[in-house]
């Protein structure tokens, strides 16, 4: 069985024919299929991913035994270190995948998060044996920002913010092409969008409760943004006071930002008995309209206002301890390749008359 | 006419007339012809330089960027690579029938989607990486088209004999040529795949994401690694390879420029965008 099993691996056709059906999947996964559905149907499944191992398995048991005694030349240095190359990436890939951690996280300008609380996370991925001590002390954004420059150069947003604890705490700015790199982890910048400091007042104007509201922007019809609450889908509702209090009504709120004044502009309110929120369509809400950022707006019993606006940013949390060996292993098989070329041209050039290339026709 | 696009013009109308010299001298089997459509070629090559240079210094923005810009670089480096090969001891005259031709057609392309030059790089844009990509992608492209190329005139050598057919090499070497130029090209590939991987990785954390533009870039690459294949380890020769050549060049052109620029890239979501 095992010997069967060697000869169907050690085959140099089963490397073309693996070559060409990962061509042909390739192929549909951006024709026929594009994007997240090629993704689900092709590139993320168990079958895709077993027969990139296969080749992998393929390149092991058939290209080192076929080298193995072969005279050392530099085109069979090349080759080897070519093919080796592949054996190696894949295990930093198995190793990784064991290892990794890769979070979401999100803050407000000013917020302190523990960095090893799941809780911190909106999504978490992570490798069997990825250990959450590792992620000490807690996560800072400091500020967001906007139009941020490095000499000429716009890059839109930049994060200030800071990792770790005690002495081996780490500041710096991460932008686009900047990460922020901290015991192993990488802090990557993502995404941004504008955050509301609600507050509810009573009728006589004495606060209630305050909290900082992340919006969605949400791209319309005619281009422009809407900032608002709800999710990635649409506009939405949230009871507000948040959770531990008992909320009163369901709130949606919008932003319209002022083109003439940073961290200015307007807030829609739009107030709901709970529990029916936005998505009762047809019902009436108990209040509805706009005030200037900093005014009061009369919801019934209530005052709302929108003392603030601040910057709320996700950033990638990533550490993947394989991804070295890979991309290493990356360069290596480019080397391998120059190599073997190399190496070719120059066993031609050593019977480059004319007539010699022409004749030894086999292998060049 | 702004002064690139002028420059671009008579490019394109230079190397025009040199894909019509090569045509034509191949169906007459005039040498001569050869000669002025390899002049042609050296002569478009300047404004075409010039073309690329002043967009670039009126704006101070590598012009790499918006798919004309690319067509226009990628014909650039295979014209490069033409009279370089051609400016060498083992000239091989007709080559420029197929080299010519798609530049020329290329070129063309690139002026009918030209756009004016953007005044900013996007972020994502801003790293060194990008160099060595643009440079692995249109080096090796203009690699595997002269490879198509010695296809050809191995197929045209087959079929055909006598005048100029003669002063070719004998068809073992145009093939041993074309398989060269393949590996070049594949290196090269290789090349734009492992600095896109860099890239990716310094912009978002991943070297690879199955992303289209990463998949198409995948094809050409398994294309030219299954060429090499047939050749070494099923010992393919001639014809059968000359004639893969050709159909992998189509199948590069579409990978390269065709498809991957009309996906609409999406995960901009959350993103604030003024
Ligand atoms: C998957 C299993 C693979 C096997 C079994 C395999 C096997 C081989 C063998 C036996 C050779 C020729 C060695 C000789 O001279 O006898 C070779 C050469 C080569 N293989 Fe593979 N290989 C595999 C995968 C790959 C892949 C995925 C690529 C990239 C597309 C690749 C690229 C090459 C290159 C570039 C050469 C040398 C070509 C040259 O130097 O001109 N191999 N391979």
């Amino acid at each position: 069985m095992m010997r069967l099993i060697y000869t169907f691996l050690s085959s140099a056709k089963l490397a073309i024919v693996l070559l060409v059906i990962i061509l042909a999947c390739c192929v549909t996964g951006v024709t026929v299929f594009r994007g997240e559905r090629a993704w689900t149907l092709i590139f993320s499944t168990l079958w895709f991913n077993g027969i990139l191992l296969l080749l992998v398995a393929n390149v092991a048991c058939c290209f080192f035994p076929r080298m193995w005694g072969r005279k050392l030349t530099i085109v069979s240095l090349g080759m080897m270190l070519f093919h080796l190359s592949f054996v190696v990436i894949l295990g930093g890939i198995v190793y990784n995948s064991l290892f990794y951690f890769r979070g979401l996280i999100r803050l407000t300008e000013g917020e302190v998060l523990p960095s090893g609380d799941p809780q911190s996370y909106d999504t978490i991925e992570r490798g069997r044996y990825f250990d959450f001590r590792r992620l000490k002390g807690e996560t800072t954004l400091k500020k967001m920002h906007r139009d941020y420059r490095v000499e000429r150069e716009d890059k839109r947003a930049a994060y200030e913010i800071a990792v770790g604890e005690g002495s081996s705490r780490k500041q710096g700015i991460i932008y686009i092409t900047k990460s922020l790199e901290h015991q192993g982890f990488s802090y990557f910048n993502d995404r941004e969008g504008y955050s509301l400091l609600v507050m509810l007042y009573d009728r006589a104007g004495r606060v209630l409760y305050g909290a900082h509201i992340p919006l969605q922007s949400l791209r319309q019809k005619d281009e422009s943004y809407l900032y608002t609450t709800g999710t990635k889908e649409g506009p939405g509702s949230l009871p507000f006071p948040q959770t531990p209090l008992k909320p009163r009504f369901a709130l949606q709120v919008a932003y319209k930002p002022s083109k003439l004044k940073e961290r200015g502009g307007e807030a829609f309110f739009t107030v709901w008995p709970l529990q029916k929120g936005i998505s009762s369509k047809g019902e009436k809400p108990l209040a509805d309209g706009k005030v200037t950022v900093g005014e009061k707006f009369s919801a019934g019993d209530y005052y709302l206002a929108v003392a603030e606006v601040r910057y709320w940013v996700g950033m990638k949390v990533f550490y993947e301890p394989g991804k070295p060996i890979v991309l290493t292993s990356l360069w290596a098989g480019l080397a391998g390749m120059v190599i073997a070329f190399i190496g070719r041209v120059r066993r031609g050039k050593r019977h480059d008359k004319p007539s010699a290339i022409s004749r030894s026709g086999t292998d060049n | 006419m702004k002064s690139d696009l002028l420059f671009f013009w008579i490019a394109v109308g230079l190397y025009g007339l040199s894909a019509c010299c090569h045509i034509l001298g191949l169906m007459a089997r005039q040498q001569k012809l050869f000669s002025v459509g390899l002049y042609a070629a050296l002569l478009g090559f300047v404004p075409h330089t010039v073309a690329i240079g002043t967009r670039w210094l009126e704006t101070g923005i590598s012009p790499f960027f918006t798919i004309s810009e690319s067509l226009t670089f990628g014909v650039f480096m295979s014209v490069l690579i033409f009279l370089i090969f051609q400016s060498t001891s083992r000239r091989i005259w007709p080559l420029g029938v197929l080299v010519m031709p798609v530049a020329f057609v290329l070129m063309g392309w690139a002026g009918a989607l030209h756009k004016s030059a953007a005044t900013q790089i996007v972020p994502a844009l801003q790293s060194a990486w990008i160099w060595v990509h643009i440079i692995g992608a249109s080096t090796g492209f203009g690699a595997v088209l002269a490879a198509a190329g010695f296809g050809l005139l191995y197929l045209l050598k087959e079929k055909n004999s006598g005048g100029i057919y003669e002063r070719l090499p004998d068809l073992p070497a145009i093939d041993t040529l074309s398989y060269r130029f393949v590996a070049g090209g594949f290196i090269m590939y290789g090349l734009m795949i492992v600095s896109g991987a860099f890239w990716a990785n310094q912009v978002k954390g991943n070297y690879w994401n199955w992303d289209p533009v990463e998949v198409w870039s995948l094809i050409s690459w398994l294309i030219y690694g299954i060429y090499l294949h047939l050749r070494i380890t099923m010992h393919w020769r001639g014809r059968r390879l000359a004639w893969y050549a050709l159909i992998a060049l189509m199948a590069m052109i579409v990978s390269y420029w065709g498809i991957p620029f009309t996906v609409e890239t999406f995960h901009t979501g959350f993103r604030i965008e003024h």
